[in-house]
């Protein structure tokens, strides 16, 4: 039989996004595979540069549209380091909560679209309806359930409202009950165990020398976190596993993925304890005005150059559901940060497709490449 | 690496377990829908609907204690229009450049008020804007339903803002803008001229000007031709706005720390 080059995408149920894949086949087997990113390309490091350290934060939002409190988090970290600013503790274990709800709700989201990818449409339902009250708790502090806009430079934007705790709570345990069903349909059916057991093999030290990391690197017996690893916010404060799985298929990325959301729930209870006890103010006190509001209003730009800041550099690297994220801020003294850098870990994880999908069929591609959990939007910023 | 409890007792190789147990548990699920539909028939029911303010309640089946869900929402805004200073710091702070300070009536006509103008076909409802505003007036309500056939009726003017704010819908809690101590508005003496542009223009009226001695002139030296007036800032009052900056004509008014 010939061979071939097929496009799946870039507008394809398998891509959950803008990006192409060209596979080389021959009959069912695929020999050769070639990720095209871009489609998606906004710009967002060169946008920031002509934005204030504080709106910048509306651009991380959009940088990933399951996990944006992860990349608010990477970039305030940065930008805090870079500006010598630091937040009170309080916020800090508020951004933590936010990280680890955008955990639960991004591997929730994640889990409805992978089933689906392998033809299991009732756990779909069941993942987006559970994912729904994270983004209503989401919701009731962050003001919004998707582009929430909650943390600022020095802090979070509010505080958390009346009764919020005991709500989570329950809900935390709702949801511990429901990954014992999820389980069930998955785990305990042979049908997803054919679709699933030994595909996709991508062993550590390919990881490695690719740059893959997260859920994937785990799933290959490598217990690498950064929330442990090098630990940023309050997470050395925080009680937690590492979940990690030897047989680095996909059927190991489902279980570092589970795991890690019991996890969630492991941490997320800690955090909603230190909440109740400490109240406490959410953003620093001294705050240069700057960061809050003003611009250079239009047609006197001069009196920017008689204002003087310490310049700095910040680097900040953060455990994003999808893998590790990096940031790096460099702030010259102006209003503006002068250069924004971004990795995005998802980046990492496509390109190295070529290790992971040739040798396998044509039917293995969605189930490999839903194990990977692909967000375009981050890959391309 | 603890496992879950399905997969402790994995049934053997060909059981119709395998297929049985995952089925059965759709189809627990399936027949406790049935009682219980989740799904909310959006235009007649609606999710701030107090019968779904938990749904986790309506997830679940159970009473569950009620929160407030939409108490904190960013929605379209409600501008007071009677306590707006027209300072400007909601179109500065606003990351889509949406927001245009437009004449509103009832003002001074030599220096006519101005209120913020929102298009909401550009707006991103992040909320900076209601985080800056000093004053409380520009917050943001629960509302969402915006759609319209004509571009132009996206385009809140502030007579329109103002009825949002009329309506008494649920609004954001305010955050009144906290000025810091560290930035405040300092003076180049030497280049000012007097010409009370600061004072006229600023929009919480913090700035007067005081006289200044007038130097004697040393024989062969010209003075300057000025108005022997000064700027001077009372910082409680200060907003920090900037305005005085953008309208000065010499350039002598900047940031800086008040020593």
């Amino acid at each position: 039989m010939s061979e071939m080059w097929i496009n799946m995408g870039p507008q394809h149920p398998m891509t959950h996004g803008l990006w192409n894949l060209r596979v080389k086949i021959d009959g069912e087997m695929i020999l050769d595979v070639d990720p095209e990113m871009g489609y998606l390309h906004r710009g967002i490091e060169k946008i920031s540069e002509d934005r204030h350290y504080n709106e910048v934060i509306t651009l991380m939002d959009r940088c990933c549209y399951v996990a944006g409190l992860a990349w608010e988090h990477l970039y305030i970290i940065a930008s805090e380091e870079a500006l010598h600013l630091e937040a009170p503790e309080r916020a800090l274990y508020l951004r933590v909560l936010c990280e680890e709800f955008q955990r639960l709700a991004s591997h929730l989201m994640w889990y409805a679209a992978f089933v689906q990818d392998i033809g299991l449409m009732s756990p779909f339902l069941y993942g987006m309806r559970d994912r729904d009250l994270i983004l209503d708790l989401l919701q009731s502090y962050t003001g919004a359930r998707m582009t929430y806009e909650y943390m600022r430079v020095g802090g979070v934007r509010s505080d958390l409202p009346p009764g919020f705790t005991d709500r989570t709570r329950k809900v935390l345990d709702w949801l511990n009950a429901r990954f014992v069903e999820y389980d069930q349909l998955c785990l305990g059916s042979d049908i997803f165990h054919k679709r699933c057991d030994g595909l996709g093999i991508l062993k550590a030290n390919d990881c490695v020398a690719h740059g893959v990391t997260g859920p994937m690197l785990r799933s290959a017996g490598v217990p690498r976190d950064l929330r442990r690893d090098r630990p940023y916010a309050v997470y050395d404060q925080l009680e937690f596993d590492i979940a990690h799985a030897d047989t680095a298929d996909v059927t190991g990325r489902y279980l570092v993925r589970m795991e890690e959301m019991r996890q969630s729930l492991r941490i997320l209870r800690q955090v909603v304890d230190w909440l109740d006890r400490h109240p406490g103010p959410v953003m620093a006190d001294q705050l240069p005005r700057w960061l809050g509001a003003p611009y250079a209003p239009v047609g006197n730009e001069g009196y920017l150059l008689k204002r003087h800041y310490p310049k700095g550099l910040g680097f900040s690297a953060v455990e994003e559901p999808h893998g590790e994220a990096q940031a790096y801020v460099v702030n010259e003294g102006g209003e503006h940060p002068y250069r924004v850098k971004f990795r995005s870990p998802v980046f990492a994880n496509i390109s190295a497709a070529r290790q992971y999908l040739i040798g396998y069929r044509v039917a293995d591609i969605p189930p490999i490449m839903g194990s990977v959990d692909v967000c375009v939007g981050e890959v391309d910023r | 690496m603890a496992t879950p409890e399905a997969n402790e007792e994995k049934p053997g190789e060909n059981s119709i377990l395998w297929v049985a147990r995952p089925m059965a548990t759709a189809a627990r699920q399936f027949t406790k829908s049935l009682f219980r539909p989740s799904t909310i028939v959006y235009p007649y029911e609606r999710l701030e609907d107090p019968k779904f303010r938990d749904r986790l309640e309506v997830a679940s089946g159970k009473p569950f204690g009620v929160g407030e869900v939409w108490d904190n929402y960013r929605g379209v805004h409600a501008l007071n229009i009677a306590t707006c200073i027209s300072c400007n710091l909601c179109a500065f702070s606003c990351p889509d450049i949406c927001i245009d300070m437009v004449t509103v009536a009832g003002g001074d006509p030599k220096h006519p008020k101005k209120c913020p103008q929102i298009d909401y076909g550009k707006c991103s409802y992040c909320g900076f804007c209601s985080d800056a505003c000093p004053e409380g007036c520009l917050t943001m309500t629960t509302r969402y339903e915006l759609s319209t056939p004509k571009r132009s009726e996206m385009v809140y003017s502030p007579e329109k803002l103002y009825q949002v704010f009329r309506s008494k819908l649920p609004m954001n809690p305010i955050r009144l803008a906290r000025p810091a101590n560290e930035d405040a508005i300092l003076l180049d003496p030497p280049l000012c001229i007097g010409c009370n542009a600061c004072a006229r223009d600023c929009p919480t009226n913090c700035i007067t000007m005081l006289d200044v001695p007038k130097p004697e002139a040393k024989p062969g030296e010209k003075l300057p031709r000025r108005i022997w007036k000064e700027p001077v800032v009372n910082d409680s009052d200060c907003v920090r706005c900037g305005t005085c900056i953008s309208v000065c004509p010499k350039e002598c008014l900047f940031w800086g720390t008040r020593k």
